[in-house]
């Protein structure tokens, strides 16, 4: 007998959905949930507004025993959704259950930069549930609104494929091996008007003082020239720390961002260690607190050393700008 | 979100004399932190700014500050800037206390309550951040 979405998983099992348009959409994850709800595991949705109001009026009744949850909300930072499935998983598999999940990270509309992450996101899922709890997560990707090469990469970065009536595993996949593997994408240059530092145990106030000053300039809001001041503080309280002893800070304002960067000559050896808050109190948070800081971060792990950005949005686009502080809610 | 809304956060803080009019003698200092000695309540008040290079000054004058045997208060409202670390030596100076004696902070900036609970350190029972008329 093939697969159909009535089978229970034994293991993590991350799937993309490949669909072509709404009622291609609601043909591959409609029957998915219901095969959740039947089979009595808890469902957890994290989509658009849109696809979720499309999503409970088909489900009718069947919504009830659903969880929805806004993308826009969870995953604006994509390295802030894996904490939130980790949660749904660690909250449910207490009671011996399997789990379902929809998460679709990637829409029309996420910015280059944002693409990035949301790749390298999908990627480390399979680091971060290979430790084989069983439960099912299915990522949608809309074939009619993106490019190729995102879909080529979704190939690359799921273990299995479907268009939700026929499953295969994926030929494509990177293995999980190199998904884990450090990630060396190269950064794009930065904009004009950039200015830089080099800082040691001695000056992180400058590092505070510089960051401050661009931010103001820039015309963030006072609680975000802080978040951004505390979490360059600690990505570059890592450099002096872990990092070597010092690092060089630099700073620039693109068009919609104010952007920054860390860089040092250590190296970051565990793939999760921004998604992860270990429950030991003086381990490093630095890179976790900026992603719950920062509208997206980016760490790169170069030859030379580390590179970390931090970016801040100047114009949060809809949803942003409340999908910060729901976001720190939602994993706390 | 009004539970720890941080719109209400500005830099620089609020003047001490207002809600801690027994300032008295500097238990520490350099050059972006002075610890003083309140007796009214009895405490610290901490202004200026705790990094890394720094924090350790914040178990150090909590416990060389002869406080009586009670609840110690601590005014952070003058407090510009507190890393990971400094809220860290708050929460371990907390903790190192005898039972039923507490940490009380008062004027705590909205953005560091913020990131004490970011960081899940508000679930201590010997850590208080004050909500108090004044803060």
């Amino acid at each position: 007998m093939g697969m159909t979405f009535k089978q229970p998983v034994e293991e993590f099992r991350h799937e993309a959905l490949l669909y072509a348009g709404m009622q291609d959409f609601l043909a591959g994850t409609i029957p998915f949930v219901r095969g959740g709800v039947e089979a009595g595991e808890p469902v957890l949705v994290v989509e658009s507004a849109s696809k979720i109001a499309l999503l409970r009026a088909e489900l009718g009744s069947d919504a009830g025993s659903v969880v929805f949850a806004d993308m826009a909300d969870v995953g604006a930072n994509p390295a802030r959704i894996i904490p939130a499935w980790r949660d749904f998983v660690r909250r449910h598999r207490a009671e011996g259950r399997r789990l379902r999940g929809i998460g679709e990270p990637i829409w029309n509309g996420r910015t280059p930069l944002e693409l990035v992450e949301c790749q390298r996101h999908e990627s480390l899922l399979n680091t971060a549930f290979a430790t084989g709890d069983p439960w099912w997560l299915l990522c949608p990707y809309d074939t009619e609104a993106m490019d190729p090469s995102v879909i080529d990469e979704a190939r690359r970065s799921h273990p299995y494929v479907t268009d939700g009536t026929s499953f295969r595993t994926s030929d494509d996949y990177r293995g999980l091996d190199a998904c884990s593997a450090p990630f060396d994408v190269p950064l794009p240059t930065p904009g004009s008007g950039m200015q830089e530092l080099v800082f040691g145990a001695g000056s992180l106030g400058d590092v505070r003082g510089l960051a401050g000053r661009f931010a103001a300039d820039a015309g963030l809001g006072p609680s975000r020239i802080a978040n951004l001041v505390l979490a360059v503080n600690e990505v570059a309280t890592n450099s002096v720390v872990h990092g070597g002893g010092k690092g060089w800070f630099r700073i620039w304002r693109d068009t919609g961002a104010l952007s920054c960067e860390v860089r040092d000559t250590g190296r970051i050896d565990r793939p999760l260690v921004d998604r992860e808050l270990s429950e030991d109190t003086v381990g490093p948070r630095g890179l976790w607190l900026a992603n719950q800081l920062c509208d997206l971060v980016q760490i790169r792990s170069l030859p030379e050393g580390n590179a970390v950005r931090l970016h801040m949005w100047l114009k949060p686009a809809a949803g942003r700008s409340a999908a910060h502080h729901h976001g720190i809610d939602s994993i706390l | 979100m009004g539970a720890y809304g941080m719109d209400g956060y500005t830099t620089g803080g609020r003047g001490h004399d207002d809600v801690f009019p027994g300032m008295g003698s500097q238990v520490y200092a350099d050059k972006q932190l002075v610890v003083s000695r309140t007796t009214s309540p009895d405490g610290l008040s901490f202004a200026g700014e705790i990094d890394a290079t720094n924090s350790h000054a914040v178990g150090d004058a909590i416990s060389s500050a002869q406080l009586p045997d009670k609840d110690i208060h601590v005014e952070v409202a003058s407090l510009i800037f507190c890393d990971i670390s400094g809220i860290r030596a708050f929460v371990s100076a907390a903790e190192a206390l005898p039972k039923g004696r507490r940490l009380l902070l008062h004027g705590m900036p909205a953005q560091l309550e913020t990131v004490i609970k970011v960081v899940g350190w508000n679930r201590m029972p010997s850590l208080v951040v004050c909500k108090c008329e004044g803060d």
